[in-house]
């Protein structure tokens, strides 16, 4: 497809211009730390940025488990309406100006007048970093987990770098690796044929799963839909017929429970009453579980107590002295700083009621 | 009638169950022919029943069946729908969403997905919206003077409305409401279940046999008004069933499937090419036609790809170069 081609090379030369253009964006003064971001771009960011507006929620709740929330100069509308966790893990928040709706709506002129010395964005949109970076004259870098641990850890020590934590942030690197080389060895003996298989039902629809989802590995587990084609280009997630739901016939059945319940379209109250599905096993032994799930990319620490509480899920007898509650809170206070910040979260989302209850 | 076009015409009235029939074969599973008939007949004799592995019971009676069956409903509705509309209007350009019922709809969806959350399901925000859209439509073109031009005209403008509104509820949507609301609007019978069927059979089945006995008049009501009422037709009285039947089918359909494009357009130009203008004809084989059209269109997008594919999006990809296509060799039929 010619045009295709012609298309995706306009849109290669524009990123790349705009990548350069990153070199020319630092202050007089400012020494550069040249990366690569997920759209695959050499961007010049300064050192030790004071002013930091990040666009990307995953990297705004890392600048505050990196101790540099004081350092942040906006907020967009997601964390400021819709994120009940970032409320809790970063009370401070409420004094930000609001300036965008998503990293696609941004207030120019706000952002102008807010002179961050970085901006940090999802890498969805390559025509979106790109006009911000032209538009501002800020140095913009987009990143994104996309599922994978490695790429959260890369992510931590590339925010840690630009705000001059690089100490800090490998001290979370190194919690978060013990974290999961903790629960690895507990599990080591575990063959591949003795782990539950697992279907991953996330964002509001029962079909729309996600092709990776390290947690579950980490905690045991096979993703049943890992390594398939995504539906939407750039992203991680697969709508798939329920047939092949049944098809897989997973032991398990996780759906994303990161929401206030009167906000959750997918239930596990309605799985297990869908027709469709009762000849599951993890329907017939009532394995339909919420989990945590993605949270706008992810965050830091609710990826290390959602591994924990799927390990205990998956085998509850080998994690009969895991308390959760206390786990999660005294992770929480390990990333954010903050006092039974977990257990405030599993107020809103009551988690406890998922969580705790077995 | 003609032998060939009566030939076509039954043909086109048993396409439905042929097409039915082969689309049971179809999915992620592979079941077996023998293994299906077995399967299907398994109600009627319970040793049968007992020997079925139990997911490919649930596979054909509880995924298979139900989501085939609705998509004749949604397609025969559509298509009805859109026939009946074009003949009332006089304008092959009519389809069945230009009262506002898709807009309507949607925004119905919308504000149940990210406003109101779990606590009303978006099938009836969206019935009642598309209703509600309607009503609006006619409440304002209600005193005119050509009632159609102001009805059509009307339709866009409240159409846009609620297009605005749309835009305005996505806008303040977390990105978790907007992936329902996104997938909801595209189009899918992935949902589909009886009591799916339960609730909009009856009111497509009724609304689709209102509209097909009717059929006698559509002819009538093709022609000026003066012409129509000198034939002894109430053609305030008519008109208003007619829009009050399609707008109820429609919506029906719509609050169950999302917003399936192209169907009611497309599909009553279909038949026409194929048997005339005739609306004697048109109605019902518009309902045939467009069972089968959306019973195939949904057969592609649930066996292309590993993942499901909104139907809504193989209508439209479907319907739209047809429409070109159909445009250039129809302006006669119209003439």
């Amino acid at each position: 497809m010619p045009q295709t081609k012609l298309i995706y090379r306009r849109l290669l030369k524009i990123t790349a211009f705009a990548g350069l253009l990153g070199f020319a964006n630092l202050r007089p003064g400012q020494t550069a730390i040249v990366v690569t971001d997920s759209l695959g771009r050499e961007v010049a960011l300064p050192r030790q940025a004071k002013r930091v507006l990040s666009l990307q929620p995953e990297i705004t709740r890392l600048i505050v488990a990196l101790g540099a929330g004081d350092r942040l100069v906006g907020i967009d509308f997601f964390l400021r309406t819709h994120d009940h966790l970032f409320k809790i893990v970063y009370p401070g928040q409420e004094r930000l100006p609001l300036v965008s709706m998503a990293n696609y709506s941004v207030n120019m002129e706000v952002l102008t007048g807010l002179a961050p010395d970085v901006i940090f964005g999802a890498p969805e949109d390559p025509n979106v970093i790109a006009a911000l970076e032209t538009k501002t004259r800020v140095p913009v870098a987009a990143f994104s987990s996309m599922g994978r641990f490695d790429n959260l850890l890369d992510e931590l020590r590339l925010v840690g770098r630009i705000l001059g934590r690089d100490d800090r942030a490998a001290e979370l690197a190194a919690a978060f690796r013990n974290h999961m080389a903790a629960l690895k060895a507990r599990l080591a003996d575990i063959p591949p044929s003795g782990k539950p298989k697992v279907f991953l039902s996330f964002w509001n629809v029962f079909t729309n799963t996600p092709v990776a989802y390290e947690p579950v590995d980490a905690a045991g587990g096979v993703n049943v839909a890992e390594g398939l084609l995504p539906s939407f280009a750039g992203t991680l997630n697969a709508v798939v017929p329920v047939e092949q739901v049944l098809r897989w016939a997973p032991d398990i059945i996780l759906l994303q429970g990161n929401y206030p319940p009167d906000r959750r379209t997918v239930t596990v109250a309605a799985a297990l009453a869908d027709r469709r599905l009762a000849s599951l096993r993890a329907v017939k032994g009532k394995r339909v579980h919420y989990t945590f799930g993605f949270w706008n990319w992810w965050d830091f620490a609710l990826a290390m107590v959602e591994t924990s509480y799927l390990a205990k899920l998956f085998y509850p007898d080998r994690f009969t002295d895991v308390d959760l509650a206390a786990e999660g809170n005294a992770i929480f206070k390990m990333v954010y700083g903050i006092e039974n910040g977990y257990s405030a979260l599993c107020r809103i989302i009551r988690c406890d009621e998922w969580v705790h209850a077995r | 009638m003609p032998g060939r076009k009566k030939g076509l015409t039954i043909f086109l009235l048993i396409l439905p169950f042929l097409v039915f029939l082969f689309s049971l074969y179809i999915g992620t599973t592979p079941i077996s022919p023998s293994l299906l008939f077995k399967t299907l007949l398994s109600p009627l004799v319970s040793s049968w029943k007992a020997s079925l592995p139990e997911s490919v019971y649930d596979i054909v009676f509880a995924i298979r069946l139900p989501r085939l069956l609705l998509a004749l409903a949604v397609g025969a509705a559509l298509s009805v729908s859109g026939a009946a509309l074009q003949a009332l209007f006089k304008n092959p350009l009519v389809n069945e969403y230009i009262l506002g019922i898709s807009s309507g709809a949607a925004f119905g969806a919308a504000l149940s997905f990210v406003v109101l959350g779990s606590r009303v399901p978006p099938q009836i925000l969206a019935f009642v919206f598309a209703v509600l859209a309607v009503g609006l439509v006619l409440l304002i073109a209600r005193r005119s003077d050509s009632p159609i031009v102001s009805i059509l005209l009307t339709g866009v403008i409240v159409s846009a409305f609620f297009s605005a509104l749309l835009s305005l509820v996505e806008y303040f949507a977390s990105p978790y409401s907007l992936q329902a609301l996104f997938f909801w609007l595209m189009g899918n019978l992935w949902k589909a279940g009886w009591t799916d069927l339960a609730i909009s059979l009856p009111i497509i089945g009724a609304g689709v046999a209102v509209l097909v006995l009717m059929r006698w008049r559509f002819n009538v009501l093709s022609m000026s008004d003066e012409e129509a009422r000198s034939l002894g037709v109430r053609i305030r009285r008519e008109k208003l069933i007619v829009l009050a039947t399609a707008t109820l089918i429609t919506a029906a359909a719509t609050a169950v499937a999302g917003i399936i494009g192209w169907i009611g357009l497309i599909v009553p130009h279909l038949v026409r090419m194929i048997v005339g203008v005739d609306n004697r004809r048109v109605l019902p084989l518009s309902a045939a036609l467009g069972a089968t059209v959306l019973l195939i269109a949904d057969d592609i997008a649930r066996s292309l790809a590993s993942f499901e594919v909104p139907v809504g999006i193989f209508t439209s990809i479907i319907g739209i170069p047809l429409f070109i296509i159909l445009l250039r060799r129809a302006a006669k039929v119209w003439r």
